[in-house]
């Protein structure tokens, strides 16, 4: 084996990377723990949840504050309900953002048109507008549409929100795209949308995964806005549920709190798991093209 | 978080630019290019319409309510000149919001711009890397309010861990979020757990883009790992150290969620932010939206003003 001929000063770098790498391994382990812990407090009966010293392992385990939040009393109802509103205005901002910022993206990078400079621009340029500065004026604007405690009403502002940024991540995508195969569709009678459609959209499934968990991510986590623009408890989504579920409970009973706060991490853990991948790369495409 | 992204540079003419521009020069060129500017637009209109609406629309607008005196349900509303913006030169509340903004900003910096540092600079040297990189990189799939119920529970003055292991450790416990000199500090600890994943990523990715052989160029001329450090690594990271830096701080002028669930602002108004002003004056308290649309523009003011600074400061001519 090549170990054998490698230095004795070499093998203490290796020594070195191993303790590196271990150390990073408990470092890891200590940065998950608290999340560990909302699980764990979640499955604890009530009188142990504030027993001290801390139990990490939840046994007897039990589902009753799962129960409680989903199924239970009136000031917890809200969950269950929480949980669908947020699946909607989620995957509802993501349609919206994905079909509109590429639809905009498209022309932006591949025809060449009066004005594309300026539109390009501006856009961007909006990236720099702070979302707490269009607050109150979006809030009087929903109000005048009648859609306040809607799903448009989330669903519409949050994706306007997320719009540049996608037009932005896709026009740097389709820029690098190879044209020959839309030329050879335009050549075949394909006209635009069919050339977009069909080719376009296709090759871009990658980048486009990764806008749709990006937008995914903001719409299900998004607080302030769902907090001013939803004023029936039915409507709300689930951080102003969860918000308010602290306020329904004296301190001390953190389970059902807990196992609202759990529920809601669901969704994009299994994301997190199946698609890690193309969320990072998600997030390296927000950073590194500025 | 992570929505901020500073101008981007223009690319070269495409190649589809070009057959445009030549099948423009062959056929009828009025009626092409009408048509691909008809076309361009169709289908940039559904964009345009929800940007313009929904994000345009707002700005001026709220300009505009910053110099009125509207409130909810007050239909016509007067204008009132600088009023509302010569209220929040006496608005002692804003002031102190404005100032605890200022130090949550100035004191979480440098922990959010250099531990997710140290991390990437680690994880890049040892193994296991996607594995580390998921672990860290967890908590900001949470919601804001996910993370902060959960360090309410952890720091929990009574039956939390934390003061728990402190207390172990020697650590008298106290009530982190009731006391007005450690409530700042547990929400900029609470922040960092939040987004460190986040930013560890984009460093990681920064890292990865700076070419190997210029480190084994250095080690060859002798250069100690904390010499390439400042004259390769820290150099070829500045875009990403000035992206880092302006999101963070873009970020930070409009802390709301962490303050609203850990402290409500409290103790006292030890933990009061700019935006949860704004939100309180315009949806809480008799609804002014004027004023509350003043505060807005002199936050936009203060972030645009930071942001433009950093440019300067950092962009400098180290292009790779």
């Amino acid at each position: 084996m090549l170990r054998a001929a490698v230095s004795p000063a070499a093998r203490r770098i290796d020594v070195h990377g191993v303790l590196l790498t271990a150390s990073l391994l408990v470092l890891a382990v200590l940065w998950l723990a608290p999340a560990l812990w909302v699980l764990v407090t979640s499955l604890k009966p009530t009188p142990d949840i504030v027993r001290v010293p801390p139990e990490w392992v939840p046994w007897p385990a039990t589902a009753e504050h799962y129960h409680e939040v989903l199924l239970g009393s009136s000031r917890t109802a809200r969950i269950g309900r929480a949980f669908l509103n947020s699946t909607i205005v989620s995957i509802g901002t993501v349609l919206v953002v994905v079909l509109t910022s590429a639809m905009a993206a498209y022309p932006l990078a591949r025809i060449r048109f009066p004005g594309r400079n300026i539109v390009f621009a501006v856009i961007v340029g909006s990236l720099m507008v702070p979302n707490a500065v269009l607050l109150v004026p979006q809030y009087v604007l929903t109000q005048q549409l009648g859609w306040l405690s809607t799903y448009q009403g989330l669903i519409v502002p949050e994706a306007a929100a997320t719009f540049a940024f996608g037009v932005f991540l896709l026009r740097q995508f389709f820029v690098t795209m190879p044209g020959e195969l839309e030329d050879a569709a335009r050549i075949d009678g394909a006209n635009a949308w069919q050339v977009f459609t069909r080719i376009v959209l296709p090759l871009s499934q990658p980048v486009l995964a990764a806008l749709s968990i990006f937008t995914f991510r903001s719409a299900w986590n998004d607080f302030l806005w769902p907090l001013i623009a939803v004023n029936r408890p039915e409507m709300f989504p689930l951080p102003v549920a969860l918000a308010l579920l602290r306020g329904a409970y004296s301190s001390e009973s953190y389970g059902p709190i807990m196992a609202g706060a759990a529920l809601s991490a669901l969704p994009l853990l299994i994301v997190f798991l199946v698609a890690n991948r193309r969320i990072v790369e998600g997030v390296r495409l927000s950073g590194l093209k500025g | 978080m992570g929505e901020a992204t500073p101008a981007v540079a223009e690319r070269g003419p495409l190649a589809a630019d070009r057959a445009v521009r030549a099948s423009a020069r062959a056929g009828r060129p009025r009626g092409r290019r009408w048509r691909a500017t008809r076309t361009a637009y169709l289908f940039l209109a559904p964009g345009l319409l929800l940007f313009a609406l929904f994000r345009v629309y707002p700005l001026i607008e709220g300009l505009r309510l910053s110099f009125t005196n509207a409130r909810l349900g007050r239909l016509t509303s007067a204008w009132v000149g600088g009023a509302n913006y010569a209220r929040l030169l006496e608005d002692t509340r804003f002031h102190v919001s404005l100032a605890n903004t200022f130090f949550y900003t100035a004191a979480s910096t440098v922990p959010i711009l250099a531990i997710p540092l140290v991390l990437a600079l680690a994880l890049n040297r040892g193994r296991l890397r996607t594995l580390l990189r998921s672990a860290f990189f967890f908590p900001f799939t949470l919601s804001v309010v996910t993370v902060g119920l959960t360090w309410l529970w952890l720091l929990d003055p009574v039956v939390g861990p934390f003061n728990y292991y402190l207390r172990s450790l020697g650590v008298p416990a106290r009530s982190w979020l009731a006391d007005p000199t450690t409530a700042m500090w547990a929400i900029i600890g609470t922040t960092v757990w939040w987004v460190t994943g986040y930013y560890l990523v984009i460093y990681l990715a920064g890292l990865q883009d700076i070419p190997r052989d210029l480190y084994e160029a250095a080690a060859i001329d002798g250069a100690s790992a904390w010499r390439s450090f400042w004259a390769i690594t820290l150099p070829l990271l500045r875009p990403v150290l000035l992206f880092v830096f302006v999101t963070h701080i873009i970020g930070s002028f409009q802390i709301f969620g962490q303050v609203y669930v850990l402290t409500l602002g409290g103790p006292g108004d030890a933990t009061r932010s700019v935006v949860q002003h704004l939100y309180e004056t315009a949806f809480q308290n008799f609804f002014q939206f004027g004023l509350a649309s003043a505060m807005a523009w002199v936050l936009f003011a203060i972030i645009l003003a930071f942001s433009l600074l950093q440019f300067r400061l950092l962009r400098g001519h180290t292009e790779f």
